[in-house]
């Protein structure tokens, strides 16, 4: 088997799980659809191994390979075909995507099992996995969109997942419109592209694009910004990052697989796939790490106030996206992708074990509610602490290594990018305080009753099953998890998963560490090699003073976290009280949704409403409609007027008209 | 085997089917409706996808004084969308034929006249025989609103009447004048032939003002803004089976006819007017998005979304690129594909929401309906022209072509994909999803509605993994038409 | 031969017929004008004919004689038709056909 082939396979095995699933939606019985979703994503991660060995067996110049099935878009100057390529960029994100499928999968087979859309929830699941390979094996740019789009579609119809909740079905639809944005971004900046390099095919484009054009070149701006608008609306950076907290309407682990570890980190992939244009165009890298930049100071503030267990992580994954972002739009790619792999590995953790916290609440998700699960709830805990103490990036968890990374070759390049840097170490700070700011609030303090109650070894129920974010009664067909809750404690699927993760969260990082081995860096290194950046790497003694910065603000953090809501609880709302306006801009989320109501949704559907009750009711109906109509009328009613019934009249008229025929002919011929 | 048959083979047999009895009639139009389907298969297999002319032509004289001519011929403009045309009759004819309708031999037999008027609209090669088939395939619609229709019927067959007639009007004599025209400017015995008016290049003052004759009756027939005052009557009153072919296919004939009539014979006035018809176009997209998410009648939904996706058709014809031509040819396809299992959609969901086409008192069909839920949301998607559909490389193929002709056109008309996202998902949350409304009964669809849906789904899958099924077909006919535009630019630039 | 004659004479018949299609309102007097108008080109028709020494002008006559003979018979037929359903024989209340 090539490498190429098994490509192939990787893609396919998901793909045809979800149709099996779909077709079968009515003859599997209890977790079969579950065990088979598992089975196909972790025969899809086999593959990813197998490529990985194959592109392993030939020389670093030679990892490159593309294969075609058929021509797809073959006409008037287009050049797509249903295509891949296989390097190790794109073998890094299979590995990556399909490995944390699997554990994320197998965490569902347990934790959705009294979900009454079972079976559909592991048609979708799959059918997200496949899109979420495409994207990433894609060849060209043509099936790069398609993947990229079905991504965004998986998204929508799993955020809408409980689709009788009204929250759910706004949250899908607003998620998928802004993707739909950054689809027509992603578009047009192939159009862009086309019309200078008369290609779709990325070896080609990117081949074209070292001769057309210049450094800086408008075009290539302009084409590199509409890609970062792509990758801002997928990765949920500012302004376009509004539909991911409204994302976490979605079963937790949705929020784990697709808006945490996979999809959302798309927009990272994106720019380090278009590494040869933004090279080429510092500039538009320059604004994208700008963007990255105020995304993960203003997450951090946010998920510093929010009460919502999920949202604060949603917040959190926006910020460390933020830093990848950064990281890929100044050149320290292999930093950027390594990040990438690690916030799945400990933001997947997080999620479960959120997702396991949540059960236990019986479906709450509120922070303030929560409380002391530390001793109910020990495996949780564990696992969320490993998670949370790899986002604060303490020694030695992976997210320590991989974030400043990041950040150390900010400060390598200086100039500029060393506020950049500072911006992220400010942003480490906030990390430290809104993740122990969740672990003390919801392990620590007096148990609450449904802790208590999960001691005695009863698992709370809620009497009447009510939406979250509402308070709405649920709908008990579809609507919420199932009546019986799943926790990790007692779960084996949901326990092997997390564990496999924390240990991932825990030695992830071993991969890449300055001085001693870089084997991430060096395994990208052929896909990156044509990049003038990825040749500044900084010393391993600068990487080392970053990482000791990075440890001892992730420390501070804590202490301070400590502090404020452990040590002196009375802390936190003198705090409010003292920034009271503050405070309010954060809980608000800085306004954006208000922002964007009044910028873009009114006026549109103030137009449309115009549309429809006076222009069309009025221009169209009265105006053009009913002066056609009043004129054909018109004209008829005359021509009828004339038939009066009469036959002498007609013979009259007859008469005459022969008459002035004759008289006409006896005048004309004399 | 000569395109004759095919044409007229569909009339034929609802004449045969007048002759049985009653009940039998649906089933065995519907049954036998897939003979010309076949037919139509094996046309489009047969089809020589490396040569740009005409193929299978059949050329009878027919009023020899007037130089018209029975000529009929199949090239990269319509070989697939004569298939559209039979593949979209024959789903409307099988959904048709699982229910009962009054009076059922006329109604089958204005389903047949109406299909021999369409294929011969497509197939037809010289302008005076289009004309008389493109008068034909209005006639049967005009009876089918009337006399089967729903609602306010009468008022709206009197605008259908009225605005085509009009239109029709118009494009007869442009059709005439062209002949004349074009004869007498060259001092040749007249015709109507197509092939030889190609080598008849009109004035440029002549064609300016044909130009406008046949763009009005194409305009009204699509329907575009602002000639579309029809069709919210129209398409409300038309009972379900003429809905969709009326909608999936008989709009698509204005479009053809714009790229075999008014391209390849007034190159110049198409650039003269190229950008009057891109921003009617424009506006066409704008305002059937805006209205699209704005109504609350499911069916005039998919009726405005109609007026947007002929509006992305316009706009890909006269980018005047072979991008646009090619993307215009696939979007019929796909238009065609998507528009009349929407309207059976709107069908099923109006059964279970107690006949109601109003979204508002719909939700929460989904639950019980799987299969339905199911199909209903490929359609939708591919409605919305999500990438990975066969729709999204026609707009994107329609958007590079405008994107290399008017750049702030393509950039603007990128608001209408958005706003598909947003009308298409509206349609499908509002009816499948949310809180079940009080007079919802859900149950999944029976076999009548899956017998139509599901082999158009299929179609649809099919199309989207290899869309290059029709464009490979119609790239080289796409190609000599536009190019047919090139040349006057040169012309009146001297 | 001077034809003047003949052709007055037709003209003549032929405008009291087309008269009294005008004036009269009994359908049975109309139909006789129309007898009238029809002899009166058949006339012309025959005039011309011998003056040009052709047959067709004659064989011309002779049909529009046939023709006649079956409009008689028709518009008879109308006539019998409307007086059994005791209609009117009126042309001027005949008048259902009005838009």
């Amino acid at each position: 088997m090539s490498a190429t082939t098994s490509a192939w396979l990787v893609l396919l095995c998901p793909l045809v799980g979800s149709v099996v699933i779909a077709l079968g939606f009515r003859r599997f019985p209890g977790r079969a659809s579950g065990w088979l979703g598992t089975a196909v994503i972790t025969l899809s991660f086999a593959f990813a191994v197998v490529t990985l060995v194959k592109l392993l067996g030939y020389g670093p110049a030679h990892r490159q390979f593309v294969s075609t099935l058929w021509k797809y878009d073959f006409t008037a100057g287009v050049d797509a075909k249903v295509q891949i390529l296989v390097d190790p960029l794109s073998v890094f994100m299979i590995l990556a995507v399909s490995g944390v499928s699997a554990l994320i999968h197998l965490y569902s087979v347990a934790y959705m099992t009294s979900d009454r859309g079972y079976t559909r929830y592991f048609s979708y699941l799959n059918f997200f996995v496949f899109s979420m390979l495409l994207l990433v094996l894609a060849g060209n740019f043509i099936i790069l969109i398609v993947g990229w789009a079905f991504v965004g579609f998986a998204s929508y119809v799993l955020i809408s997942f409980w689709y009788r909740r009204r929250t759910a079905t706004r949250a899908g639809i607003k998620a998928f419109v802004i993707n739909v944005v950054g689809d027509v971004g992603l578009v047009l900046a192939t159009f862009v592209l086309f019309q200078h390099t008369h290609s779709v095919d990325y070896l080609k484009v990117f081949h074209a694009a070292h001769h057309v054009f210049g450094h800086n070149s408008p075009a290539l701006v302009v084409a590199c910004l509409l890609l970062g608008v792509a990758a801002f609306a997928k990765s949920a950076q500012i302004p376009l990052h509004t539909w991911l907290p409204d994302a976490m309407e979605g079963p937790t682990p949705v929020s784990a697989l697709i808006h945490a570890a996979t999809m959302v980190t798309a927009g990272v992939y994106l720019i380090a796939r278009m590494h040869p244009l933004f090279d080429q165009a510092p500039t538009a890298g320059d604004v994208t790490a700008i963007g990255g930049c105020l995304t993960l100071l203003i997450a951090a503030t946010i998920a510093l106030v929010m009460v919502d267990i999920k949202r604060v992580i949603a917040y959190s994954t926006m910020s460390q996206i933020g830093y990848m972002i950064m990281g890929v739009s100044v050149g320290a790619y292999s930093a950027g992708m390594f990040h990438l792999m690690t916030h799945a590995f400990f933001k997947a953790l997080l999620f479960m074990a959120a997702g396991s916290l949540i059960s236990a609440m019986a479906g709450s998700q509120s922070l303030d509610r929560m409380g002391g699960f530390r001793k109910a709830m020990p495996f949780t805990f564990v696992c969320f602490l490993v998670g949370g103490l790899a986002l604060t990036g303490l020694p030695p968890f992976s997210g320590w290594l991989s974030k400043d990374d990041i950040l150390a070759f900010l400060d390598h390049r200086g100039g500029g990018f060393i506020a950049l840097g500072i911006a992220g170490y400010v942003g480490a700070f906030m990390t430290a305080l809104y993740t122990f700011r969740m672990i003390f609030r919801a392990f620590f303090g007096e148990p609450v009753r449904e802790a208590r109650s999960l001691e005695e070894g009863h698992l709370a129920h809620a009497d009447v099953p009510t939406n979250p974010a509402t308070g709405e009664e649920e709908d008990t067909d579809v609507g919420f998890p199932g009546p019986e809750h799943h926790i990790a404690e007692r779960d084996m699927p949901m326990k092997v998963a997390m564990a496999a993760l924390a240990v991932l969260a825990l030695i992830g990082g071993v991969l890449q560490i300055p001085g001693v081995d870089r084997s991430i860096e060096r395994f990208l290194e052929p896909t990156f090699a044509d990049s003038v950046l990825s040749r500044e790497v900084p010393s391993t003694s600068t990487d080392w003073v970053g990482l000791a910065i990075g440890a001892a603000i992730a420390i501070l953090g804590i202490a301070i976290a400590y502090r404020i809501w452990f040590a002196a609880p009375d802390t936190a709302p003198n705090l409010r009280r003292r920034f009271a306006p503050i405070y309010t801009l954060f809980v608000n989320k800085w306004y954006f949704d208000e922002l964007i109501d009044l910028l873009i949704v009114r006026p549109t559907l103030m137009l449309g409403r115009l549309g429809d009750s006076v222009l069309e009711r009025i221009v169209v109906a009265r105006g053009v409609t009913g002066g056609t109509e009043s004129a054909v009328r018109a004209g008829s009613a005359a021509v009828r007027r004339s038939q009066t019934g009469f036959l002498r009249y007609y013979a009259a008229g007859m008469v005459l008209f022969l008459a002035a025929v004759t008289l006409y002919f006896l005048v004309s011929s004399t | 085997m000569t395109l004759s048959i095919l044409i007229w083979l569909p009339m034929a047999i609802a004449l045969v089917a007048a002759a049985l009895p009653r009940p039998w009639v649906g089933r065995f139009v519907a049954a036998l409706s897939l003979v010309p389907l076949g037919i139509a298969i094996s046309y489009v297999a047969r089809f020589n996808t490396g040569h740009a002319g005409l193929q299978f032509v059949t050329d009878q004289t027919w009023v020899g004084a007037l130089g018209i001519h029975y000529k009929l011929g199949l090239d990269g403009l319509n070989v697939t969308l004569v298939l559209l045309c039979c593949v979209l009759f024959s789903a409307s004819l099988v959904w048709a034929a699982f229910r009962e309708w009054p009076q059922p031999r006329l109604f089958y037999f204005f389903f047949g006249v109406a299909q021999s008027g369409v294929l011969g609209a497509f197939c037809a090669q010289d302008l005076a025989l289009f004309v008389a088939f493109f008068d034909l395939m209005l006639i049967p619609f005009y009876f089918l609103i009337g006399m089967w229709g729903t609602g306010d019927r009468v008022r709206a067959t009197t605008k259908l009447v009225v605005y085509t007639l009009v239109g029709s009007f118009f494009m007869l004599a442009a059709a005439i004048a062209t002949g004349v025209v074009a004869t007498s400017e060259h001092g040749v015995p007249i015709t109507f032939v197509l092939s030889s008016l190609h080598h008849l290049p009109l004035s440029r003052s002549s064609q300016e003002w044909i130009f406008l004759g046949f763009a009005a009756a194409f305009l009204v027939k699509m329907p575009l803004v602002p000639f579309h005052g029809w069709l919210v009557d129209g398409y409300k009153a038309m009972p379900i089976p003429a809905v969709a072919v009326f909608s999936g296919v008989l709009s698509k004939v204005a479009a053809y006819g714009f790229l075999r009539i008014v391209l390849p014979l007034f190159p110049y006035a198409s650039v003269h007017y190229q950008m009057v018809m891109l921003l009617i176009a424009l506006a066409s997209i704008l305002w059937g998005t805006s209205l699209a998410f704005t109504t609350p009648d499911a069916r005039l939904v998919v009726a405005y979304s109609s007026v947007a996706q002929l509006g992305f058709i316009t706009l890909g014809i006269f980018s005047l690129r072979s991008q646009g031509g090619q993307g215009a040819i696939l979007q019929m396809i796909n238009h065609g594909l998507v528009t009349a299992p929407l309207f059976f959609i709107v069908a099923a969901l109006a059964l279970r929401a107690g006949g109601s086409e109003d979204l508002r008192e719909m939700g929460g069909i989904a639950f019980r309906a799987p299969v339905l839920a199911a199909l209903f949301l490929i359609v939708a998607v591919a409605t919305l022209a999500i990438p990975g559909s066969a729709n999204f490389i026609g707009e994107f193929m329609i958007l590079l072509g405008v994107f290399k002709a008017k750049v702030v056109i393509a950039v603007v008309a990128f608001l209408g994909v958005v706003g598909a996202a947003v009308y298409a998902l509206r349609v499908y949350i509002a009816s499948m999803h949310n809180r079940v409304k009080p007079g919802v009964r859900s149950f999944d669809i029976g076999l009548g509605d899956l017998a139509a849906l599901a082999p158009l789904v299929i179609v649809i899958i099919a199309l989207a993994l290899y869309p290059q099924f029709v464009l490979s077909r119609s790239q080289q006919t796409v190609k000599s038409t536009v190019a047919a535009t090139h040349t006057p630019i040169k012309v009146a630039a001297r | 031969m001077w034809i003047g004659g003949y052709l007055v004479v037709s003209a003549l018949i032929f405008s009291i017929g087309a008269a009294g299609v005008l004036v009269r309102r009994n359908p049975l007097v109309i139909l006789l004008c129309l007898e009238l108008m029809l002899n009166g080109a058949n006339l012309a028709l025959v005039a011309f004919a011998r003056m040009w020494g052709g047959a067709s002008g004659q064989i011309f006559a002779l049909i529009v004689m046939v023709v006649a003979a079956c409009e008689v018979t028709v518009g008879l037929g109308l006539i019998v038709a409307i007086h059994r359903r005791r209609l009117p024989i009126d042309v001027d209340e005949l008048r259902e056909l009005q838009g």
